[in-house]
Order: structure tokens, then C-alpha cells, then sequence
């Protein structure tokens, strides 16, 4: 008797684990996609949000406007609150991003008062000028990020970020 | 930074600059009387601390929770952790708790708050609570920070 001669008991073996194979491959799939899904799914990153911040009353002055959206991380959806630093030049609204360029401490303006008029980050003394352009000579190596700006019904709103348009 | 992929790798690029681990020890309680504010307080800490790390994110490691039921809590060795921490190359560790009975362990650097119920507080509200609270940890980082 020939050893490939496929007996009844094997055809048998075969024949289950195929389609146990094709039972698991259809269980597998569905949970693999979902598992990488949300890695796929385009963020909302253009549209504006609506903060409660009154353009009327921005002046020269920034002021730290905080902002909250939904946050889609896997499974888990939270808010997060994130802010921007407003004021005015003149007649255009300058929004900018408080994420440090070094290494992503928050900055706040005029965080050191040996240094008015800058904005400062306090994790390892990086400073930038009210554009927002970084100061040499300190760690960061790039100017804070610029919120694009709207305005609806005498309200704030923000848009994406992009490099700053100072730099 | 958090204990995730990306910002370990932050970290392990930039060791002279990310040098102080901060580490939130949890406490919970199951029983029925006791676990609505132990959920609580989990809840404030864990939101406080993702405000600090997003405050100082390239000056810290925040590290998930430590987190301990009561017969457990007498085998937590915090020189433990503290070792393995400063093994890795960080200069400072800090303890962050809701958990007063951490306070009395002087030899560590430990930051203790009183938990604040935040659960259905207006997100503007939360917000400018953890802001105060922020107010309150800052002077002991910046204090480590400055003593070297
Ligand atoms: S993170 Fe801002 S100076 Fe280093």
C-alpha cells in the first residue's frame, strides 16, 4: 500500500481542520479590522471648534483660550482639553499652539518675569517672542504652531494647526 | 511623557532633558461602601495627572498608576520602584497620591491631594480645577528641580 494513499480517518482530519481553519479565519478577520480600524480613520482635524472666547474682547494682550473636542483613541473615546494663546495685531487674531518645540512642555506668556513680552517654557527655560518665533540660543528650534481662525456669532473658533506664519 | 512607544523613545533620545519620573499610586477599594469614592478619586487622579504630564511633558515620565488594594499596600516598597526608576536614569522620582497614608514617608518625594469629586462637573469647571491643582504640585517639582 502506497504511503500517500490518503486513508478515511485522515481525509477526515483534513477535511475539519480546513474548515475549522476557514471558521477561525472568519472570526479572526472581523476582529483584526476592527482592532486597526481606528488607525485608518481620518481625524477630524480640520474643522473649527467653538471656544467661549468673545472676539471683542481680545486685545494685544495673549490670553490662554482653552478649547475641548472628542478624542477617538482605539475603543476609547474621550475629551480633551487643549488651549491656544489669543491676541490681537492689529486687526487679525494671532492663535498659537502653547506645545512646546523642544519637547512639548506647555508655554506660558511671560512665564519668567526676567523676560516680559516672551513666552516661556519652563521644563528647560525655552523662550519665544510674542509671534511666537523661537529665541535662539534656547532649546526649542522652531516657532510655536499657528492655529488657523474664525469667528461665529462674535465667538473664537480654531482651526487646524500649521507652522507658524512668522517664522 | 507617557508609557507609550512613541514617548519612551522621546525619552530614551533626550535622558538629560526628560530626568524626573513621576509615578501615581492608586489606591482601590471594592466594598460596597467604599468603592464609589475610591472610583472617585481614581478618576481625579488619573485626570490630574494627565494634566501635569501635558503640562511638562518634556521635563517628566508619568508612569501608569501604581495601583494597590489595602492589604497590599504594606508590601509596596517604594525605594523599590524608586531604585529601578533611577537605575533607568532619572534624577528625580516624585510619588503622586490621593492616598494620605503615603504622606508620612519623608524619605521619598512624595505629592499628596485630597481627591475632588470631579464626576458631572462642567468640562470649563474641570478644567480650571485642575489648573488650581496644578498650582498646588508646582512648587514641589520646581523645587526638586532646583535643588539638583
Ligand atoms: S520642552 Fe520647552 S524648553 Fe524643553
Amino acid at each position: 500500500m502506497s504511503n500517500n494513499r490518503v486513508t478515511r480517518r485522515q481525509f477526515l482530519t483534513y477535511t475539519i481542520t480546513g474548515v475549522g481553519g476557514f471558521m477561525a479565519a472568519g472570526m479572526l478577520m472581523p476582529m483584526v479590522r476592527f482592532a486597526v480600524d481606528p488607525l485608518l480613520q481620518t481625524k477630524t482635524e480640520g474643522d473649527f471648534v467653538l471656544t467661549g472666547q468673545k472676539v471683542s474682547e481680545l486685545t494685544d494682550a495673549p490670553v490662554k483660550v482653552d478649547f475641548s473636542f472628542e478624542r477617538t483613541d482605539a475603543w476609547y473615546v474621550s475629551e480633551t482639553t487643549d488651549s491656544a494663546w489669543v491676541y490681537k495685531d492689529g486687526d487679525a487674531i494671532i492663535a498659537l499652539s502653547p506645545v512646546c518645540k523642544h519637547l512639548g512642555c506647555t508655554v506660558n506668556w511671560e512665564g519668567d518675569p526676567d523676560h516680559p513680552n516672551q513666552f516661556f517654557c519652563a521644563c528647560h527655560a525655552g523662550r519665544y517672542e510674542k509671534t511666537g518665533v523661537n529665541v535662539p540660543g534656547t532649546p526649542p528650534t522652531a516657532a510655536l504652531d499657528q492655529y488657523e481662525v474664525a469667528e461665529k456669532d462674535g465667538f473664537l473658533m480654531l482651526g487646524k494647526k500649521s507652522a507658524n506664519s512668522f517664522a | 511623557m507617557f508609557f507609550n512607544v512613541p514617548d519612551i523613545q522621546q525619552f530614551q533620545a533626550n535622558k538629560e532633558f526628560i530626568d524626573t519620573a513621576v509615578v501615581p499610586l492608586l489606591s482601590l477599594q471594592f466594598s460596597d461602601d467604599k468603592s464609589k469614592k475610591s472610583g472617585s478619586d481614581a478618576e481625579y487622579l488619573m485626570s490630574l495627572t494627565a494634566f501635569i504630564e501635558q503640562q511638562f511633558k518634556g521635563r517628566l515620565l508619568m508612569t501608569p498608576p501604581f495601583s494597590y488594594v489595602d492589604s497590599l499596600k504594606p508590601h509596596l516598597d517604594l525605594s523599590l520602584i524608586e531604585k529601578e526608576l533611577k537605575d533607568a536614569g532619572f534624577k528625580h522620582v516624585v510619588f503622586i497620591t490621593c492616598d494620605a497614608d503615603w504622606v508620612k514617608k519623608e524619605e521619598f518625594h512624595v505629592i499628596w491631594l485630597p481627591a475632588i469629586p470631579l464626576t458631572s462637573m462642567d468640562i470649563p469647571v474641570k478644567q480650571k480645577i485642575m489648573e488650581d491643582q496644578l498650582k498646588q504640585v508646582i512648587p514641589t517639582l520646581t523645587n526638586i528641580w532646583t535643588k539638583l
